[in-house]
C-alpha cells in the first residue's frame, strides 16, 4: 500500500513536469499565430500574404556596408536601394539617381537624384544622404568589409545642390558605376546610421520596397511592404509597393531540412537546392524550380605559379589535359550545373564564348607533356624527376559546399592515371593555409561580380610587400591589359581586352575553370514573380502568392 | 551537508575559471586570423586588415588580451561579437531558454523510455520486449544524431505532416528535435538500467524478499529498481551534459534557435568573445548539474546520505 502511494507521487510529479514544460514551450513561442503555411492564408486573392523563404545560412549583419556574405544580399536587397541598377546585358540604368554624367578625365561622376524618395524612418533622401553613405564606407570606424573593395577608387564627394552630387575618384574606373549597383553599396538612412552606429545591422533603415520588422537570430528575418515605395529599378515590373504584405526569411542551414520544409509546405520557397533533389522537385506537381546562373568568376581551380613544378606551363597543360571537367560536372551535378570554360562566367561583359569546347581531355597528350619535361613514371606509377615525386597539394576550404570536396576526389583519381599524386587537404582555415602560408599547388575559389574588372584582383601582379594573388601570376602583358580594362570607355575595346586575358589564362593553363554556380530556388507553385538581378540574387518586388 | 555543498561550490568556481582559461588559450593558439575571416581575403588590403586588428585589440600581447577579457567578464561584461557587435551576455540569455526546453524535453524522453525499457527488458530477459529494448538501445547509441533527425523529418514532416520540419515556434516544433536527442539518451539509459537491474536481481537481499513472500512486482519496482537506479542516475547526470552538447547538431538540423547554434556559428567565424561567453555559461551549467547529481545520490541511497551527515 505504502509503495503504491509513493508510486502515485512519482507519477504525479512526472505529469506536472510535462505540463510545466509544455507550458514553457508555448510561452516561449512569440508568434504561434504564424502558421507553417502562412502564405496560404491569403489564398483567393493576388494581393497580400506572407512569403516564407528559407535561407541556407544566416546573414552576418543587415548593414550593407559591413557585410561580407552573399546570403546577406538576399535579405538586404529588400530593404535598401542603390543609386543605379545594372541590367543583365551589363548596361547601367537609373534607380535612386535619375541621370548622371562623367567628366572628361573619367575621374568624377555627377549624379542627379530622385526628389520623391524617403527613407523608412522619414529621413529625406538627398545629396547629403548619398555623400554620408559613400563617406561612411571609407570611414575606418565603420569597419566596412566587402563594400570597401567595391567602392574603390572613391576619394570624395561634393554636394552641388540638394539633389545633385559630384563623386570624385582617385583614378578612372569602368567598374565603379556597376559596383554602385551592388547591394553592399545600398543607401542607408543617415539618421539611423548615426543613431544606431555599429548596431545598424540589427536596425536597418533604407529606402527599399520592404521595411525591416524583426530579426530573431538564427530563426528568421521579417520585412514588411513599404506602402510608399514608388521607385523600383528597371529589373522588375512593379514600380510601386510590393503585392505581398511580408517576407519571412527563415534560416535553415541543413539542406535536407530546407528541402523538407518546402515539401511539407512549412515554407513557400527555399534557396540552394542540392543537385540530387532537383530532379524530384521538377517532377513534383506542387513545386517549381527557379534557377539563375550567378555572374562573375565561376568556380575555378588556381595553380600556384610560384611553386615548382607548377611554374612550368607544360606541366600545367598536362594537368589541364588529364582532368576531365566535363565528366566531373556531369557526374556530380547530374546535368544541373553548367561547365565553366573561362576565367569569367557567361553573361558578364567580355565573356569569351569562343573558349567553349576549347579544352578537351587527352590522356596521351598529358603523358607526352610530362615525359618531355623529364617526369618519368616510377615503380609505384607516380612520376619522378631528380628524385622528387610529382605531387600536387590540392586545398579546399569548405566542408563539401556544392560537392567541392568530391571534385577534389575525382581529380585525385584522374591525375593518378597520368602519374601525378594528389594530396587533398580540406580545411576551413583557408585564411592561414592559403592567404598566410601560401601552402598549396591548386586551390579553388569563385566570386560574384558584375564587372570583368574582377579579374584584376586575381591576376594582376601584386604590389611589393602585398599578398600575392591566388595564382601568383605576374606577367607584364596581362598587367597592362588589366589596367587598360579598368579604364577603357569603349565597350567594344573592353570586350577585346578581356577576351585576350581569358584566352591567355586558358592557353597558359593558369587555371582550371570547373562550373558555373546556379542559384536555385524551390518554390511552391502558388508563388509567382520571383525574379533575379544581373548577379543572380532574388528580387521580391513582383512576387504574388496565388490561390 | 551544507559544508559539502560549499566545498563543492568553491571547487566549481575553480573549474569554471579553468575552463575559461583553457578555451581562451585554445582559441588563441588555433591557426587562423579572425580579422582575415571577417574581411574578404581576396579583396581586403593589408592596411584594412591592420586597422581592424588594432581596433579589436588583437595587436596586444596575449596576457593583456586575456586580462582585459577576464576583468570585463567579472564585471558582467562578456564583450561584443566580433562579427556583428552584438553584446554577448544578452545574446546567450536570449537563446538559452530554447536550449533549456530542448534539453529538458529530451531528458524526459530519454529517462522515460530508458528506464521503462531497461526495467522491462531485465524482467522479461531474452523475451521479445528484451529484444526490442536492446534494439532501441543499439539504435540510439549508434545512429548519428543528424541522421536520426533527418529521418524523423522525412517521416513526420514531409510524409505525415504531423510536426514542422524546423523552427522554434512552440511546442510542436520542439517534438522532433527532442525525440532525436532523447533517442540517443534513451539508448544509454536502457543499457545501463538493464545491466544494473540484472545484477541487483541476483543479489541475496532479493532472494530474502522472495523468501518473505513479497510479490514479484513489489520486489522489482520497490526494491530492485531503487538499487539499480543509483548507477543510472550517474549516467543520467552525465547524459544531460551530453544532451546539452548534442544541441549543437540538433539545433542546426532543425534550424532551432539556441546556444548550440550560437557556438557552432561562433567557432566557424572564430568569434572569440562569443565562444568564451558560451563556454563560461555552459561550464556553470555543467557544474550545477554535477552538484544536483551528487545531491540526488544522497536522496536515493540512504548510505550516501548517512555518510554525508557524519
Amino acid at each position: 500500500m505504502n509503495r503504491s502511494i509513493s508510486w502515485m507521487k512519482y507519477m504525479a510529479l512526472a505529469a506536472v513536469l510535462v505540463l510545466v514544460l509544455s507550458g514553457c514551450g508555448a510561452a516561449g513561442n512569440s508568434n504561434s499565430a504564424v502558421q507553417a503555411s502562412g502564405g496560404e492564408q491569403a489564398a483567393g486573392q493576388a494581393e497580400g500574404g506572407n512569403l516564407t523563404y528559407a535561407l541556407a545560412t544566416s546573414p552576418d549583419t543587415l548593414d550593407p556596408h559591413r557585410s561580407g556574405l552573399a546570403v546577406t544580399v538576399r535579405a538586404i536587397r529588400t530593404i535598401y536601394d542603390n543609386l543605379v541598377v545594372q541590367l543583365p546585358d551589363g548596361s547601367i540604368k537609373p534607380w535612386l539617381a535619375k541621370e548622371w554624367s562623367v567628366s572628361e578625365d573619367g575621374k568624377s561622376y555627377t549624379f542627379k537624384l530622385r526628389e520623391d524618395v524617403k527613407f523608412h524612418d522619414g529621413t529625406p533622401f538627398n545629396a547629403e544622404a548619398v555623400k554620408f553613405n559613400l563617406d561612411r564606407v571609407i570611414d575606418p570606424t565603420t569597419k566596412a568589409a566587402n563594400s570597401l573593395a567595391l567602392i574603390r577608387p572613391y576619394s570624395s564627394s561634393e554636394v552641388i545642390d540638394e539633389y545633385t552630387i559630384k563623386v570624385n575618384l582617385e583614378q578612372p574606373s569602368q567598374a565603379f558605376l556597376g559596383n554602385l549597383s551592388q547591394a553592399l553599396l545600398g543607401i542607408v538612412s543617415p539618421t539611423a546610421a548615426k543613431k544606431y552606429g555599429d548596431q545598424l545591422g540589427k536596425n536597418p533603415v533604407g529606402t527599399g520596397p520592404y521595411t525591416f520588422v524583426k530579426w530573431d537570430e538564427n530563426a528568421d528575418i521579417v520585412v514588411a511592404k513599404n506602402r510608399d515605395y514608388n521607385w523600383a529599378p528597371a529589373t522588375v515590373e512593379n514600380e510601386g509597393a510590393p503585392h505581398i504584405d511580408t517576407i519571412t526569411f527563415k534560416i535553415v542551414p541543413e539542406e535536407a531540412t530546407r528541402i523538407g520544409s518546402v515539401q511539407s509546405k512549412q515554407v513557400l520557397a527555399a534557396e540552394t537546392v542540392p543537385p540530387q533533389n532537383i530532379a524530384a522537385l521538377k517532377n513534383d506537381p506542387n513545386q517549381q524550380l527557379l534557377q539563375a546562373n550567378t555572374v562573375g568568376l565561376p568556380y575555378t581551380l588556381f595553380f600556384n605559379l610560384r611553386k615548382a613544378p607548377w611554374d612550368d606551363v607544360k606541366v600545367r597543360q598536362a594537368v589541364q589535359s588529364a582532368v576531365d571537367v566535363e565528366s566531373i560536372v556531369k557526374t556530380l551535378y547530374l546535368g544541373n550545373y553548367e561547365r565553366a570554360w573561362s576565367a569569367l562566367s557567361p553573361g558578364i561583359l567580355g565573356y569569351d564564348a569562343s573558349l567553349e569546347g576549347s579544352i578537351n581531355p587527352d590522356i596521351n597528350k598529358a603523358n607526352q607533356l610530362l615525359d618531355e619535361q623529364g617526369w618519368i613514371k616510377g615503380a609505384d606509377g607516380i612520376r619522378e624527376k631528380d628524385g622528387k615525386k610529382l605531387t600536387l597539394h590540392y586545398v579546399d576550404g569548405s566542408p563539401n559546399r556544392e560537392k567541392r570536396n568530391d571534385i577534389a576526389a575525382i581529380i585525385q583519381q584522374q591525375l593518378k592515371q597520368v602519374g601525378i599524386a594528389v594530396e587533398v587537404e580540406i580545411t576551413k582555415d583557408v585564411a592561414t593555409v592559403i592567404y598566410q602560408n601560401w601552402d598549396y599547388d591548386l586551390y579553388g575559389n569563385s566570386q560574384v561580380n558584375s564587372d570583368p574588372n574582377a579579374l584584376y584582383a586575381f591576376y594582376h601582379t601584386s604590389a611589393e610587400g602585398e599578398r600575392p594573388t591566388l595564382s601568383g601570376l605576374s606577367d607584364p602583358k596581362i598587367d597592362k591589359l588589366l589596367e587598360q580594362g579598368a579604364v577603357e570607355t569603349d565597350s567594344d575595346k573592353r570586350v577585346d581586352i578581356y577576351n585576350q586575358i581569358q584566352q591567355y589564362l586558358i592557353e597558359q593553363a593558369v587555371i582550371l575553370p570547373i562550373y558555373v554556380f546556379p542559384y536555385t530556388v524551390a518554390a511552391s507553385k502558388s508563388v509567382q514573380g520571383i525574379k533575379f538581378d544581373s548577379l543572380g540574387y532574388p528580387l521580391f518586388n513582383d512576387v504574388r502568392i496565388q490561390p | 551537508m551544507v559544508q559539502t555543498i560549499l566545498t563543492r561550490l568553491a571547487t566549481s568556481l575553480l573549474v569554471i575559471f579553468g575552463a575559461s582559461v583553457l578555451v581562451y588559450c585554445i582559441m588563441y593558439l588555433l591557426p587562423g586570423d579572425p580579422v582575415l575571416l571577417m574581411l574578404d581575403p581576396s579583396s581586403a588590403t593589408p592596411e584594412m586588415i591592420q586597422n581592424l586588428r588594432v581596433q579589436l585589440g588583437l595587436d596586444q600581447p596575449f596576457y593583456i588580451q586575456f586580462a582585459n577579457y577576464f576583468g570585463d567578464m567579472l564585471r558582467g561584461d562578456f564583450g561584443k561579437s566580433m562579427i556583428n557587435s552584438d553584446p554577448v551576455l544578452p545574446k546567450i540569455l536570449e537563446h538559452f531558454p530554447a536550449t533549456l526546453a530542448l534539453t529538458a524535453l529530451s531528458s524526459i524522453i530519454a529517462i522515460t523510455i530508458g528506464i521503462t525499457l531497461g526495467v522491462l527488458s531485465a524482467i522479461h530477459r531474452n523475451g521479445v520486449i528484451d529484444f526490442i529494448a536492446r534494439l532501441v538501445g543499439l539504435f540510439g547509441i549508434s545512429m548519428p544524431t543528424f541522421w536520426t533527425g533527418i529521418l524523423l523529418i522525412l517521416l513526420f514532416s514531409v510524409q505525415l505532416g504531423w510536426f514542422p520540419a524546423m523552427g522554434s515556434d512552440g511546442f510542436s516544433s520542439l517534438v522532433l528535435p527532442a525525440a532525436t536527442l532523447g533517442l540517443v539518451g534513451a539508448g544509454f539509459i536502457v543499457r545501463m538500467v538493464r545491466n544494473s537491474m540484472l545484477e541487483v536481481v541476483n543479489e541475496p537481499f532479493i532472494m530474502a524478499l522472495r523468501a518473505k513472500g513479497l510479490s514479484q512486482r513489489t520486489i522489482m519496482y520497490g526494491h530492485a529498481l531503487r538499487n539499480a537506479l543509483i548507477p543510472a542516475v550517474t549516467v543520467i547526470g552525465m547524459l544531460i551534459g551530453d544532451l546539452l552538447a548534442g544541441t549543437v547538431v540538433v539545433e542546426t538540423v532543425f534550424s532551432r534557435q539556441g546556444i548550440g547554434r550560437i557556438i557552432a556559428d561562433a567557432l566557424m567565424a572564430k568569434d572569440l568573445p562569443v565562444v568564451q561567453g558560451v563556454v563560461f555559461f555552459t561550464a556553470i551549467i555543467y557544474v550545477v548539474l554535477n552538484l544536483l547529481v551528487d545531491i540526488s545520490y544522497a536522496y536515493i541511497d540512504p548510505r550516501v546520505r548517512r555518510a554525508v551527515r557524519t
